[in-house]
């Protein structure tokens, strides 16, 4: 242990000495960035393609089937009604009351299937475009992007925090997400490493300090509510892949659609 | 008054006089042993046999379960679907070749389109880990510290559950009807 922590700071040692050789070497702000993603809730809609090989297995699969009691029993209650029409039968009435024939009963459990409504796939936030919703684009991952303040203008970007002294990436991301968005949404991160990165220069007048930031992303999905901050209304939206593109300034964007799936 | 104190004047000298010439010893409560029956050997000889004869019985249906295996009815095909599948058999007409053809076409069509479909998928797998590679780089030239804890294994993470995308979503508020509980499973001995 004793020997570990030597080389350690043997390590360290070097590193800082290399580090500082350079002299001037160019300070940059460490930023987390949180890519908070809604998870499909529905399966995508089948393609012409595959809706049309899901109509081949099933066809198979009837092919290669033998008959159900149920149509067997069906049958049987066929040959029975012939027999009644030509006479050969005599029919109980009391008996007959009390008989259900598979047809009855097939519509009887049609019915029974009618009365449940499943719900839709679009919902009422489709139709409205409500891009604060996270119930809304049920087939298709959302990420929550938020206007913030970077520099004199404000961009829509993924929630992101400056780190503070003393805290791991990880702790700034959870952090960052809680001051921006709130309590209320409740999110899982995707382990204690950062998924992508992207870095700028800051304009030219304000290199006083750091030459730039370096952002590091986290990934989270969403585990229940939405992004609540009672002080100040900020702006956000849960947007899908492709309009998230359209919303993002090109450098940024590009960045991002590296740890996009 | 006069009697207690004649008496304690003699409990007073019978002390010393206890002391010397009183011997007490514990009691023994014995007793002549009991006179042991004497047992016929023959009588012995046929309770030993009856406790063998007991255990052979007992090992002998022991042996006879062994053989015989706890059934599995969902292994066994009943004996009545046997027997009438002639009944259940689909009588339908064979394929034309031109539906067999339609057919082997649309499956070397699908292999194409699930191929196309992997391949795609091994490639997003591909950039992620780039992505992350480029990250953890960028940060351990940040600080090696940073670094460190980027690395570490996050312990809290697993359990993790996670609900598949389903065929429609869920209604709110929904309460399922709960069906009848039958109890089925056959008790064996």
């Amino acid at each position: 242990m004793l020997r570990r922590l030597t080389l350690i700071s043997a390590k360290q040692l070097t590193r800082s000495q290399s580090t500082s050789t350079p002299g001037a070497k160019e300070k940059w702000d460490l930023y987390a960035g949180i890519l908070v993603e809604r998870l499909p809730v529905i399966s995508k809609t089948l393609n012409p393609l595959e809706r049309q090989f899901q109509d081949l297995l099933s066809q198979v699969e009837y092919e290669n089937s033998l008959k159900s009691d149920f149509e067997l029993k069906h049958e049987r209650d066929l040959v029975q009604k012939e027999l009644i029409k030509q006479g050969k039968v005599q029919v109980d009435l009391d008996d007959s009351m009390a008989k259900q024939t598979a047809q009855d009963l097939k519509d009887a459990y049609k019915e029974e299937l009618k009365k449940f409504q499943a719900a839709p796939r679009t919902t009422a936030d489709d139709a409205a475009n409500k891009l604060t919703s996270t119930d809304r684009c049920l087939e298709d991952t959302l990420y929550l992007v938020v206007k913030q303040k970077l520099g004199e203008q404000e961009h829509f970007v993924l929630p992101q925090g400056l780190r503070k002294d003393g805290e791991s990436m990880r702790q700034t991301a959870e952090r960052v997400l809680s001051e921006r968005c709130g309590k209320d949404l409740q999110v899982l991160f995707y382990g204690n490493a950062p998924v992508g990165f992207h870095k700028y220069k800051y304009p030219s007048k304000q290199r006083s300090e750091s030459v730039g930031a370096k952002i590091f992303f986290y990934r989270a999905s969403v585990r229940a509510g939405n992004v609540n901050v009672e002080q100040q209304a900020i702006p956000y939206e849960w947007l899908p892949k492709e309009t998230l593109n359209k919303k993002l300034n090109n450098a940024y964007a590009e960045s991002i659609n590296k740890f996009l799936i | 008054m006069s009697l207690l104190s004649a008496l304690a004047r003699l409990s007073l000298q019978s002390n010393s006089v206890a002391a010397r010439f009183l011997h007490t010893s514990p009691v023994l409560c014995a007793e002549p042993l009991k006179k042991k029956k004497k047992l016929d050997p023959q009588i012995i000889k046929q309770r030993e046999d009856r406790k063998k004869k007991k255990i052979e019985k007992q090992i002998r249906r022991l042996e006879k379960n062994a053989r015989q295996l706890k059934p599995v009815e969902e292994l066994e095909v009943p004996l009545d679907l046997i027997d009438n599948k002639a009944q259940r058999e689909r009588k339908l007409t064979p394929l034309s070749a031109e539906e067999l053809e339609q057919r082997a076409l649309l499956k070397k069509q699908w292999a194409q389109y699930k191929h196309e479909q992997k391949v795609a998928d091994f490639q997003i797998i591909d950039r992620l880990v780039q992505s992350q590679n480029k990250a953890l780089e960028e940060l351990r030239r940040e600080s090696e510290e940073l670094y460190q804890a980027a690395i570490a294994i996050d312990m809290t993470l697993l359990p993790v559950s996670v609900k598949g995308p389903v065929a429609t979503p869920p209604i709110k508020g929904y309460i399922s009807p709960d069906g009848d509980y039958i109890h089925q499973t056959m008790k064996w001995e």
